[in-house]
């Protein structure tokens, strides 16, 4: 029977996840909240400069101004990429085991808007750690043992 | 409910080669463990569709991809929610919403193995 398919070639069904699928990996996030870690850092460590050279006064203000601007794409990308996660990876079976997904998510996007709203190594931390725990879940659910990092 | 997927036969084969079935390959492991990569199946796209079948049907937003997935529920304005048999490896109507009916393009009624002779 069908013999004279064996060399067709058909049409594809895809079985897959939403194509191109399946590459996902907390790292993204980890990566951009890394970067607003360091650029509240910079922006706390940044002295104004004394007197009254304008030089170095506007030296100083756009220092200052491209370091929020970069904090505030950073934490905009921080989000984006947990937001993927969240909706994208995570299936119902997952929020099962870990009835903490939701939330943890939560905490995770408003963190991502406090880091920028203001200049605080508290948020920060609180970003990190709730990125962390997404880290361990994910590599969980993913069977890996994949060990947390920071790159700075 | 999941409809079996019963094996083509010789009548399936006739209604192929008259044009009435188009043959589809899987792709991906979504559909496991009713269909694994690389299968083929035969689709009618004059059937009725009813809640358990396995259909094809264009991706909501790319629509040059065929999906292969399973009906779950039907709802009211003729819209498909479509899932996949294995829901750890997918997305489907949980991520894309439901599909409206001019985009199943047919029912799946067989898997297809060339060569093989009927039992």
């Amino acid at each position: 029977m069908f013999e004279n398919l064996k060399e067709m070639n058909f049409e594809i069904a895809e079985a897959h996840c939403d194509a191109p699928c399946g590459v996902y990996d907390p790292a993204q996030a980890r990566v951009e909240a890394e970067s607003v870690v360091q650029l509240t850092k910079k922006i706390l460590d940044l002295k104004r400069p004394e007197g009254d050279d304008a030089a170095a006064h506007l030296a100083y203000q756009n220092t200052l101004t491209r370091f929020i601007q970069i904090k505030e794409t950073r934490a905009d990308l921080a989000k984006h990429h947990l937001l993927v996660l969240w909706t994208d990876y995570f299936k119902p079976p997952h929020l099962e085991k870990y009835p903490e997904l939701h939330e943890l998510f939560w905490k995770a996007a408003k963190e991502c808007s406090y880091v920028k709203q203001e200049v605080s190594t508290e948020h920060c931390e609180a970003l990190m750690g709730h990125i962390k725990r997404i880290h361990e879940i994910f590599w969980e659910t993913k069977g890996k043992d994949v060990a947390w990092y920071t790159a700075s | 409910m999941r409809n079996e997927l019963r094996e083509a036969n010789r009548r399936d084969e006739a209604a192929f080669n008259a044009g009435l079935r188009e043959i589809y390959r899987v792709a991906g492991d979504s559909m496991r463990p009713t269909l694994k990569e690389g299968e083929l199946v035969l689709m009618n796209p004059h059937a009725a569709l009813r809640i358990g079948d396995i259909v094809v049907a264009r991706h909501p937003f790319k629509k040059s991809v065929r999906l292969i997935k399973r009906i779950a529920e039907i709802l009211p304005g003729e819209r498909y929610v479509l899932l996949s048999d294995n829901l750890e490896e997918s997305a489907d109507s949980r991520q894309f919403g439901a599909i409206p009916a001019k985009d199943i393009l047919g029912r799946v009624e067989a898997r297809v193995k060339p060569g093989t002779e009927e039992n």
